[in-house]
């Protein structure tokens, strides 16, 4: 049960880079100020998960 | 300067910088950070860098689950799985109105129940269920008017319903029991909507309505469009069945599972990688706003507005908030989106609570009135793509004024669920 447990959470956070990997992405192509600002906003919480700070 | 004065400045500070920035045309979801930050100014706390980390990852669980059911509804429009089943369904119907109509309601309800965003319906089976309503002699402004109403219907139905789960966490109520209380709601709602606009028409142009709607690949069958969807349910079957010998999966796993299976059946080669990306610049709106309203919700917290939000709900006559809930919901909507839920629908459950109603069966009655909103303006970011996918070109007035009647039967159903709460309690299975 632990083994597979922790096997989700490894899942999890692999999405987590792909969803960052993808952000990124749109970001560097968003041609609108405020696009880029809330590609930005939107980063935040998907990199404090990613690094483990949250 | 007493605590009410202090915090009814910030507030005040809050509420002007908003209608400033909405004056200067900003987004919704920047238009709630600059009132975040300028509360969080007024306050004397500065730009708290932990707040906002902190306020950001509120709703982080939830933009998952919009993501991955996002990503899998996709990917199912791409392999051709949805103009499939919508061929299948006309082919098999077009000589039953009623059938055919029914049918339609489920096809629309089903991608906004699964992300919970009504915006996704419109843009997956929103335009093919357009065209069919079209060739069933129905005019544009109700075929708008219908995918519209039913795809508001569909981000409040059960399993994901954004307005319910953001309140829900809001006065730290577990999301148990919604199932029914949402489902049976919004079910009733959409067919009312569908047989009031789409009764009456001609008899359905199958030839030309065939013609319009893409085509799917020679290989798509049933089987593949199902299986994705069986796959999903039998991890939710898992959890219930097994519960002490299977991992918690989480929604978003199970519907990436899902996507995958999709991804793996279809019969043309799809790129995964853009496929990924239209998702998430289709949402970037949605996450945003989720994001944008985790970092006001705590800042509110931070200042003390939220607490006064709550103690000014709590103290008010509860024969004006139920008078006003019809006027309420759709207004904090058009104004906040998915912020109205925090921002409002707590303040208003802990009221219920308070005076014995069951809180449960409330916020289900007021998460069906609340996408009500989405077609109104400052923000009408649904009611503006209903239109322009659907293809309506009159004003947008008159689309306004064919939703007025199933939107006041949803406001009375959604009204009538609060006051008697207490009484359809059962429904919840608690």
């Amino acid at each position: 049960m632990d083994f597979l447990t922790t096997i989700v959470t490894i899942l999890y956070y692999l999405f987590i880079a792909y969803i960052v990997f993808i952000l990124v992405l749109n970001l560097i192509k968003s041609k609108t100020w405020e696009k880029e600002i809330l590609y930005i906003i939107v980063l935040i919480p998907f990199l404090l998960r990613l690094f483990r700070l949250k | 300067m007493n605590m009410f004065t202090y915090t009814e400045i910030i507030l005040g500070v809050m509420v002007l910088v908003y209608i400033l920035a909405k004056i200067f045309k900003i987004s919704t979801e920047l238009s709630m950070l600059a009132a975040a930050l300028a509360g969080s100014l007024a306050g004397g706390f500065g730009i708290p860098p932990r707040q906002i980390a902190e306020g950001s990852i509120t709703y982080l669980d939830i933009n998952l689950i919009f993501i991955t059911a996002t990503l899998f509804m996709n990917i199912l429009k791409e392999s051709g799985g949805i103009a499939f089943v919508v061929r299948g369904i006309l082919k098999k119907f077009h000589k039953n109105r009623a059938l055919l109509l029914i049918l339609l309601t489920f096809l629309l309800l089903v991608p906004g129940a699964l992300t919970g965003a009504g915006s996704v319906t419109v843009l997956i089976t929103g335009g093919m269920v357009a065209v069919v309503l079209n060739y069933m002699g129905i005019s544009k402004s109700k075929t708008a008017a219908i995918i519209f109403i039913i795809a508001g219907l569909s981000a409040a139905a059960p399993p994901v319903s954004l307005w319910a789960m953001m309140t829900a966490a809001g006065v730290n109520m577990p999301y148990v029991g919604f199932f029914m209380p949402l489902l049976i709601p919004c079910v009733v709602a959409a067919l009312i909507t569908i047989f009031l606009l789409g009764w009456k028409g001609e008899d359905t142009n199958i030839e030309k309505a065939l013609q319009e709607l893409p085509l799917p690949p020679d290989k798509m069958n049933w089987f593949k469009v199902i299986l994705p969807f069986f796959v999903f349910l039998f991890f939710i079957f898992m959890g219930r069945q097994w519960p002490h010998s299977t991992p918690i999966i989480g929604l978003p796993l199970m519907f990436l599972f899902a996507a995958l299976t999709s991804f793996l059946l279809s019969p043309v080669k799809l790129n995964f990688i853009k496929i990924s990306r239209d998702t998430i610049e289709q949402l970037l709106p949605l996450i945003g706003t989720l994001t944008a309203v985790g970092i006001l919700i705590q800042i509110m917290t931070l200042t003390g507005v939220r607490g006064l939000l709550a103690v000014t709900a709590v103290t008010l006559p509860v024969t004006l908030v139920f008078a006003g809930l019809f006027l309420m919901m759709p207004v904090s909507e058009a104004i906040l989106m998915y912020g109205a839920a925090p921002v409002i629908g707590v303040p208003l459950v802990l009221l219920f609570n308070t005076i014995g109603l069951n809180p449960i069966v409330a916020l289900a009655g007021l998460s069906v009135i609340w996408p009500l909103g989405d077609a109104l303006p400052p923000t009408a970011i649904i009611g503006r793509l209903t239109v322009q996918v659907v293809g309506y070109e009159d004003s947008y007035t008159k689309f306004l004024k064919t939703c007025i009647v199933p939107a006041v039967l949803i406001m009375i159903i959604g009204t009538v669920m609060v006051i008697f709460s207490k009484h359809l309690g059962f429904l919840t299975g608690l």
